[in-house]
């Protein structure tokens, strides 16, 4: 182990501007240029979502400025099919081309290499494929809009036979399913990257159980990514399949020959992945969160081990709770009572994460950075998420609430919501450390407020018309008499929705104003332990340490009164040697 | 002299890691045939007869030769490896030729196959027993075709020289991704065409 820093050598750094900034194999960079695909995308699939919310509100009325811009062809209104479409891409744009690079694509490689002690990937070239495979879909993306018909218009979940021929004709639904699997391509290959990082490249010393949890997350995640984004692949490959070929997997009934397949079987393939997937998009929010609280309220993270253990079940249990999604498809009652027990074991662990979270707020000396505050936000948010989401995890409620609202404020809590604040609050955090300049905290603080406050509103406002019985999708939901009296709720919730947007416009003025203009950034302006704050200058350098360190503790060593009497601070960087003091371990020990 | 051992145990360190990385990809990939899989079983039990009324067996014999090809493909292959690391050089350029032949004669048969079911009147789009049969072999096929490009620049490099005892990391990587596709190619076989 002693050679460990000779087998990882240093690389010079490229000197070509293309080989620097465009086709580079720096995971930083790399990092970086997810980091701009997925805001950039943010912010389509929330334009997206401003325009459904204007629909909701005034159902066939002209939208106002992107009305104009968008939807010239139909007078500025929103019709009937571009609804659909509106609505499935704001899904998938949010889930694939937004949350996923924001999040995994980002930090995922941002974060593991600096926090394990490795100078890049271990296959940087796969790397940078990776990520250049999944341009390559933000261009089907892009072309779907443009072809005869329009982008795609069967939901985000693409179920079968409305994403068929028959159910969504034309190149747009077809270009959105190769775009599926081509961006699952580019997730298996950054994946396998993250997991042979973490198996291979840990610093010494380093081992399991001091890695951070952000790294802990982000592993687990690439985990189910690695196992599960393949189902996905098949189920979009089989439709791409029946829509280009005529074959017939998931088309049955008139339009069959022969008997033809089973729209059902989709569902399986799509959730086999889709259920894995929603903790694929929360657990590195969770290992992140877990980190920024232990972080800022200056304690080491509570029951750390029993942390990772609860991530580490929650990634086994999600594999097998994927029927949950298919109760009313006339499943088996047995298995649907199994697959319901299942689902709900999964509150166990995350409950012992939650009390963990908790326990190391309690009487810590808090710091109310932004980042930190998107932390506890997250875990507020993903509270109700969560608690919201035994009702649909019970049979017996969940065939009322099936396909109502209530499901769509549940997801929006746990994957839009917990997701998107953890993310937001790794950029906080993390700026510093990749562009080398402070954000303001205090457009930060507006932004967080804006966020917080009118996610919860707005998901929740979902929560309560869907309770009262609103079903998910509809074009105009006060069509039905029974539904009318229910505009009102959604028209705040709407105005609640514009106010997020509108909440948004703070942080993209910090991040520009900070990006050029923002003060220059120490080393360690949080004074955290992890090993890219204590040993990498911001932004750190191509190879990322001089020197490949020995790691001698966890990631959370602070308040600790030995370290105090040592170095008069209260934290200590996870390779940093302690200086001996004299007999002071064990009178602290016993005056304590 | 220190340098040597830091230099060679680097190598051995990025060569598992590499074998990781590939083991971690199989693995990944052998998902999305379970994927497959899974749907022709499920296609399969949902059908009252299979295959269906008026549409005939597929035939057997071609694919069963076939089985042997590829079988054969990746003894070669391994052969040619086995023998790199025992020392033989140069025995590696004419088994990866040889490989890379009989995987040609592989997709060669196999179109043979596909020209022969259509005729017979089972196009992709007859239904479902159609659809299983056309949906996994195209999949299959374009894998072999991936492998084969892969052969014919492994071929060419070995001819040149380029590997040896120390350095066949791709040789090793690509004969691990040539058996994955035969094994495949070896339940494919038993599912799709005899049972």
């Amino acid at each position: 182990m002693e050679q460990h820093f000779e087998i990882q050598p240093i690389h010079p750094e490229p000197t070509s501007f293309v080989r620097r900034y465009i086709f580079s194999t720096d995971h930083k960079v790399i990092a970086k240029q997810f980091l701009w695909a997925g805001l950039i995308f943010l912010l389509v699939g929330g334009t997206l979502a401003m325009m459904i919310r204007w629909q909701w509100a005034y159902p066939g009325e002209k939208v106002p400025v992107l009305g104009d811009l968008f939807l010239r062809r139909s007078g500025g209104v929103i019709g009937p099919a571009t609804y659909t479409s509106i609505f499935t891409m704001h899904g998938l744009i949010m889930i694939f081309f937004a949350i996923t690079p924001a999040m995994i694509g980002a930090f995922g490689n941002f974060c593991i290499p600096l926090m394990i002690g490795a100078r890049d990937m271990a296959f940087p070239k796969l790397n940078m494929l990776s990520f250049w495979t999944f341009v390559v879909s933000l261009l089907l993306i892009i072309a779907s809009f443009l072809v005869r018909l329009g982008s795609a218009g069967a939901g985000w979940t693409t179920y079968p036979p409305l994403s068929t021929q028959i159910g969504t004709p034309g190149w747009g639904q077809t270009l959105v399913v190769a775009a599926i699997f081509v961006t699952g391509a580019a997730t298996i290959m950054g994946s396998i990257n993250y997991v042979t990082t973490v198996l291979r490249l840990r610093a010494p010393g380093m081992t399991y159980l001091r890695m951070p949890l952000t790294v802990w997350g982000l592993w687990l995640t690439a985990i189910l990514n690695v196992l599960f984004v393949p189902v996905l692949g098949a189920a979009a490959l089989l439709l791409f399949l029946d829509r280009v070929f005529g074959t017939q997997f998931f088309i049955a009934g008139a339009a069959s020959v022969r008997g033809g397949g089973d729209p059902i079987l989709f569902q399986h393939l799509f959730w086999i992945f889709g259920h894995p997937e929603v903790y694929i998009l929360i657990l590195p929010a969770w290992g992140i969160v877990g980190d920024l609280i232990s972080f800022f309220a200056r304690k080491p993270a509570y029951w750390y081990k029993g942390t990772v253990f609860a991530m580490t079940a929650v990634t086994i249990l999600s594999a097998v709770v994927y029927g949950h999604h298919m109760f009313v498809t006339g499943m088996n009652p047995l298995l649907g009572k199994s697959f319901m027990l299942l689902t709900l074991i999964i509150s166990v662990p995350a409950e012992m994460l939650f009390l963990n979270w908790l326990h190391t707020i309690w009487k810590g000396s808090i710091r109310l950075t932004t980042a930190m505050l998107f932390g506890l936000g997250m875990v507020f948010v993903f509270g109700l998420g969560g608690l919201t989401g035994l009702y649909l995890g019970t049979i017996s409620t969940d065939l009322y609430l099936h396909d109502t609202m209530w499901v769509v404020g549940h997801f929006h809590f746990t994957m839009a919501a917990a997701s998107f604040l953890a993310t937001f609050g790794a950029i906080y955090f993390w700026f510093p450390k990749m562009f080398g300049r402070n954000m303001s905290e205090g457009l930060g603080k507006i932004h967080f407020w804006f966020s917080v406050v009118f996610i919860t509103l707005v998901f929740g406002g979902q929560l309560f018309v869907g309770y009262a019985g609103q079903q998910r999708r509809l074009y105009d939901p006060y069509q039905y008499t029974f539904l009318a009296h229910l505009h009102f709720p959604n028209k705040l919730t709407s105005w609640f929705g514009f106010m997020l947007g509108i909440g948004q416009v703070p942080f993209i003025i910090n991040f520009f104003k900070s990006l050029f203009a923002g003060s220059k950034a120490e080393q360690n302006p949080w004074q955290v332990g992890t090993l890219e704050w204590t040993l990498c200058p911001s932004p750190p350098p191509h190879h990322n340490f001089d020197k490949i360190p020995t790691v001698l503790r966890g990631p959370h060593e602070y308040a600790n009164p030995e370290v105090r009497k040592a170095l008069g601070r209260d934290w200590i960087g996870q390779a940093e040697e302690l200086p001996a003091v004299a007999g002071t371990a064990v009178a602290e020990k016993s005056g304590a | 002299m220190g340098d040597i051992i830091n230099y060679r145990s680097r190598r051995s360190h990025e060569e598992t890691t590499a074998y990781v990385g590939m083991v971690i990809f199989l693995g990944s990939w052998a998902m999305l045939f379970a994927g497959l899989f899974f749907v022709y079983g499920a296609v399969r039990l949902r059908a009252p007869v299979w295959p269906p009324p008026g549409q005939g067996p597929l035939p057997v014999a071609l694919p069963a030769i076939n089985t042997l090809v590829l079988a054969l493909s990746s003894a070669a292959m391994q052969a040619g490896l086995t023998l790199l690391r025992r020392g033989h050089t140069r025995a590696l350029a004419p088994f990866l030729g040889t490989t890379a032949i009989l995987g040609m004669v592989f997709l060669g048969l196999q179109t043979v196959v596909w020209s022969r079911v259509a005729k017979a009147g089972l196009k992709p789009a007859s239904g479902p027993y159609a659809s299983a049969f056309y949906g996994l072999t195209w999949f299959h096929a374009l894998h072999v075709g991936v492998g084969l490009i892969a052969l014919l620049w492994l071929s060419f490099r070995a001819v040149q020289g380029a590997y040896s005892l120390p350095r066949h990391q791709s040789v090793r990587l690509w004969t691990m991704y040539w058996h994955f596709v035969g094994v495949v190619w070896g339940v494919m076989f038993l599912t799709v065409y005899v049972i």
